[in-house]
């Protein structure tokens, strides 16, 4: 019984798998319900890994093949790769049943979806530097196919955008991976954790290791290689949106996370601070380009952008308590970005129109819809009692004691706040008369995301330490927090009211900045040396 | 071909890629990009005179087998792309009459 129960990270990567293949190729009706059936067993497999984990601290390693470590492939597990896991089957699961309705009869997009599904936890869970690589090509590849799959003209240019860009980072990761190999004769992770500090030719390493981060911060969507990302994600359906902003750029902060912090731990470059501040570039620059467009997807796009900054900023740090608030920021950014994204969708999908300033009256004429947008708003602007402002609140021990750097936090959180209350004014006005499609599955799946939500801000101190094993010592609940809260709510207001609404040229300019694809890959070669530099001096 | 002359075809597929106007050209420059990576990891895993990897036990001074599997798993993920992305392409062209990144990319919707 152990020794299956040992081998259930292989079946997370081939239930969906085969599912999708049999959903594809069994055109029945009845086929594509064969979803749900995977999502559940996926569950029980994942639960039932989950107890034998904590009994065997032993046995998290699982070697394909027989070969021994060094040579075979292997996936292991430890605590962050299981949360991880728990997040891609839970988001995967609520989209689904978000998607269902509209996509009952489209056995192709089922395949692409599910086949997606069991890639993303193959590569969470895989320990194979190259199997690493090979998933996060395939998930590059079915990304396109999903982005381009409402075969429109934009939908095409943001797919080969995407393609292009990212297979090139990709491949930069891989040439990564070659040196290495070159130097230490291993492409195992935890082996590679072991040799990397006391072995090999230093200049190699460096260099390795400054061609992988870069190479897998173009699939993180970092400044300045994140301009894929709005076409992407403001192009895509909206389910297929929340699958990307939720899931998808964070499997590629993942990968950063266990090349920082596992892999090139005992190298010793000590770069926290490089990518600190990368991180905060890229939370100010998302949060302008957010403020000035008008579109409701492309406003949340650029959202993703700036959150992926905050998150930059937590886990780049080497303190316990900002790293564990940035991994909490991932998972809370996953719910309440899918939550906007799909809120949104079904606005959009109503009102026929993507203008923020176009839809009115959200509040009257769909109510749960309505109050679920709230609770995703006063998440990501970090309000008490969600769970927004708890992974903000450990972060923000990365900026105490340091003035730029807080006022510089002060300042990402003023912009999310007006770019938001920009975004609220869907809410209100009068009730708009629309023919309203009934679909109960739709609705369950974001009151899911928007209970979750509410959940992790309310019982953050039993989360914090059944995932993380930390308590935190702070009270956030102090009224201080709420009255500072205020405090931003009315500056945002004033701002978005004297300043944003007006729409002055410099807000017009942002919106029609384009980057053209070769300043894109111009930008990469500019990132890649001034990492080089900042590795090398 | 020593490995200096690989980095250099990489190389040029990045300058390509910065400068090419057109997204055939930047499909192919990504392609060249991918063949000097796995010319660089055939040639760091070569061995001059070494003999195929078989475990025999008979054959001595074997080339290291792990780059050419790799190598072949990197082909194969290359051609998918470059499949998917000439299909895109050509669904590019039908839409705006072009395949210039400019105009593509400038148009609205």
């Amino acid at each position: 019984m152990n020794d299956f129960l040992a081998q259930i990270p292989i079946f997370l990567v081939f239930i969906p798998v085969v599912f999708s293949i049999i959903i594809y190729l069994f055109k029945a009706k009845w086929t594509t319900y064969l979803s749900f059936v995977s999502q559940v067993l996926l569950l029980i497999a994942f639960f039932a890994y989950l107890s034998f984990w904590r009994l065997h601290p032993g046995d998290h390693l699982l070697v394909f093949g027989g070969w021994s470590e060094r040579i075979g492939i292997s996936f292991f597990h430890d605590g962050l790769s299981l949360t991880f896991s728990f997040l891609a089957i839970f988001i995967f699961s609520v989209i689904l049943m978000y998607l269902f309705k509209f996509r009952r009869k489209d056995h192709k997009f089922f395949f692409f979806f599910l086949f997606l599904e069991g890639i993303f936890l193959g590569m969470i869970q895989t320990n194979d530097l190259f199997n690493m690589f090979v998933f996060l090509e395939l998930t590059t590849v079915l990304v396109t196919v999903l982005i381009s799959y409402q075969k429109s003209g934009p939908s095409f240019q943001a797919g080969i955008y995407y393609l292009l860009l990212n297979t090139v980072g990709a491949l930069f990761f891989l040439i990564g991976i070659v040196f290495l190999y070159n130097v230490f004769g291993t492409i195992n992770i935890r082996v590679l954790q072991e040799l990397i500090g006391t072995q090999g030719d230093r200049t190699v390493v460096k260099f390795a290791y400054v061609i992988m981060m870069s190479g897998i911060s173009v699939k993180a969507a970092l400044f300045p290689l994140f301009t894929w990302l709005p076409k992407a994600h403001g192009v895509a359906q909206s389910g297929i949106s929340a699958l990307l902003s939720g899931l998808v750029v964070k499997g590629a902060l993942y990968v950063l996370i266990r090349m920082e912090r596992f892999l090139f731990v005992e190298a010793g470059f000590h770069m926290n601070e490089l990518f600190f501040w990368i991180g905060v570039v890229t939370a100010i620059v998302g949060v302008t380009f957010a403020i000035s467009q008008k579109d409701m997807k492309q406003i949340l796009a650029y959202h993703t952008v700036s959150q992926v900054g905050i998150m930059m900023m937590g886990i780049s740090q080497i303190g316990l308590t900002p790293f564990y608030g940035g991994v909490l920021h991932i998972i809370n950014h996953a719910l309440f970005k899918s939550l906007l994204f799909l809120g949104a969708g079904i606005l959009i999908k109503h009102y026929q129109t993507k203008k923020v300033y176009e839809i009115k009256g959200a509040l009257k004429t769909f109510p749960i819809v309505a109050v679920m947008l709230i609770i995703a708003m006063l998440s990501i602007s970090g309000a008490p009692l969600f769970n927004g402002f708890v992974s903000k609140s450990m972060i923000k021990y990365a900026v105490k004691g340091n003035f730029i750097k807080e006022a510089l936090f002060f300042l990402i959180n003023l912009g999310t706040v007006t770019s938001f209350i920009k975004f609220s004014s869907v809410l209100f006005g009068p009730k708009a008369i629309l023919v309203k499609e009934k679909n109960p599955l739709q609705i369950i799946s974001i009151i899911v995301l928007g209970l979750s939500c509410l959940g992790i801000g309310l019982f953050y101190q039993v989360i914090a330490s059944s995932i993380f094993g930390i308590t935190i010592s702070t009270n956030l609940w102090e009224i201080s927090h709420f009255l500072d809260y205020g405090l931003f709510l009315v500056i945002g207001f004033l701002f978005y009211r004297f300043v944003v609404k007006k729409d002055y040229l410099p807000f017009q300019k942002i919106r029609h900045f384009k980057l053209t694809f070769e300043s894109a890959n111009y930008m990469f070669v500019v990132y890649l040396l001034v990492v080089l530099g900042v590795v090398f001096l | 071909m020593s490995p200096i002359l690989t980095i250099i075809v990489i190389l040029v597929g990045l300058y390509g890629l910065a400068t090419s106007k057109n997204i055939i050209k930047s499909v192919f420059c990504v392609t060249i990009i991918e063949s000097g990576l796995i010319l660089l990891f055939l040639n760091l895993g070569n061995l001059e005179g070494g003999s195929i990897p078989i475990l025999s036990g008979l054959v001595e001074n074997i080339v290291d087998p792990i780059p050419q599997a790799l190598m072949i798993t990197t082909i194969v993920i290359g051609s998918t792309i470059t499949a998917l992305a000439l299909m895109l392409c050509i669904k590019i062209f039908h839409h705006f009459g072009s395949i210039e990144w400019k105009e593509v990319l400038g148009r609205e919707e």
